[in-house]
């Protein structure tokens, strides 16, 4: 609890773990990012959300400096993304969507190789995670199901306790019972020593639970970046019955999103800021409000 | 107490936090926690439920401020003594406040008018 306390009190004053600005990504000719800016600051543990083909994993892979970007700046603990010194490179986690390197070892052949690059590596909790999950120490990676292999990979991302830790949809290939024990972790470690985390899933429940911030990927940028309980609390659906809407053909303050019924009537999803009012269309007759979940927001936004 | 005191929903339109503080509340008027019981910890209310640490935090810093709950050395946070046994009616008033609105929405969408509606609610009252 200290640790969290002490992160999180020197975050105003500190740089953001992860920072990209003005990023411009393509593949061929087709625009995946454009114009992208986030910043992720310490001990925040931040949920990605968007469609299959959003852009997610481009996003991450940028800012990580695994892929290279066609304009703009990533920054990784002060570092450029593609010059992340050898330090700083132990302090990161990163557990991709299908994790397939080192397939000819078995599973202790690799924990130990790989063991040996991390100064900080946490050997008891290896050997107690891998007996709790029942896992032979000797079979081969590449005959592990989807499912351990992902497992496997979260197990070696956090063995040398990094400070950020980065999965990309980790919770694809997880039973529910793993996929609430990866949870757990995520938040013992920000309780613990203040972990920034990112991760990217459909699985907007989980989000709902661990997530301090959300940020929607959507149209090659960001729609939505906002503090969970914000989003709670600052965003409102609106349904218009189709008399009303006909008046409201523009948008209106706050909007983020309009979805037109068959009926003609639409739903609209405000944002406002901490503190404000609601505008006054939201109490008239023939307009109904709803606080979402972030399951009926995002498909509110996204569709 | 451990941390299965709470019952998180995090699907719900309520904030996780916000239904940390409203439970603690409750908990607190009924006698359900009394003076001096100790709560769990930021670290194992968040490891049992999986949710964010600084959720915790925050619903046991507005219970701090509210005056429910007071930290103590080596025991975290503790149910403070109450001034005075009973609770003030608009304290008590302020607990039936999100039932209230709740009401207040139902008959807007009905389209119910403020006098009729207080009428009934009075008849209830009343009963």
């Amino acid at each position: 609890m200290n640790a969290l306390a002490n992160s999180v009190m020197n975050s105003p004053s500190s740089a953001p773990v992860l920072e990209a600005r003005s990023l411009l990504k393509y593949y061929g000719d087709q625009c995946v990012l454009n114009n992208v800016n986030l910043r992720i600051e310490p001990g925040s543990v931040v949920g990605l959300v968007g469609r299959n083909g959003a852009g997610k994993s481009t996003l991450i892979r940028c800012m990580l400096g695994l892929l290279t970007r066609d304009s703009g700046d990533c920054h990784v603990f002060g570092d450029p993304a593609l010059a992340i010194s050898d330090s700083n490179k132990a302090r990161i986690g990163y557990v991709p969507q299908q994790p397939e390197a080192l397939g000819w070892l078995n599973v202790k052949q690799m924990l130990d190789f790989v063991s040996g690059f991390y100064p900080r590596w946490d050997h008891a909790f290896v050997t107690s995670t891998l007996s709790r999950w029942n896992i032979n120490g000797s079979t081969l990676l590449s005959k592990l199901s989807p499912g351990e292999r992902q497992r496997i990979a979260v197990l070696r991302a956090m063995a040398y306790h990094p400070e950020l830790l980065v999965l990309d949809e980790p919770a694809a290939a997880l039973d529910p019972v793993a996929r609430r024990e990866l949870l757990r972790e995520i938040a013992i470690r920000a309780a613990d020593s203040g972990t920034t985390v990112i991760f990217s899933t459909h699985i907007v429940s989980d989000l709902e639970r661990v997530a301090s911030d959300i940020v929607f990927v959507h149209e090659q940028g960001i729609l939505l970046e906002m503090p969970m309980d914000s989003i709670k609390e600052n965003t409102l659906c609106l349904r218009l019955s189709p008399e009303i809407s006909a008046l409201h053909s523009g948008k209106i303050p706050g909007e983020i999103s309009r979805r037109v019924h068959a009926d003609k009537g639409v739903s609209i999803i405000l944002k406002r800021d901490d503190g404000d009012v609601w505008p006054a269309l939201c109490s008239a007759p023939g307009v109904r409000t709803e606080t979402l979940g972030l399951e009926d927001l995002f498909i509110e936004v996204a569709q | 107490m451990d941390a299965s005191l709470f019952q998180i929903h995090p699907a719900a339109a309520e904030p996780i936090y916000r239904q940390m503080v409203e439970q603690s509340r409750r908990m607190i008027a009924s006698g359900q926690l009394a003076a001096g019981d100790a709560l769990p910890s930021v670290r194992e209310v968040a490891a049992h439920h999986a949710i964010n640490p600084m959720t915790v935090s925050k619903a046991y810093s507005l219970l701090e401020m509210e005056g429910l709950l007071e930290r103590h050395r080596g025991k975290g946070m503790v149910v403070a003594a109450q001034r005075g046994k009973v609770k003030s009616q608009s304290a008590r008033l302020d607990l039936i406040d999100p039932a209230i609105q709740a009401l207040a929405k139902q008959a807007g969408e009905l389209e119910l008018p403020a006098s009729i509606v207080i009428a009934r609610l009075k008849e209830f009252l009343e009963k």
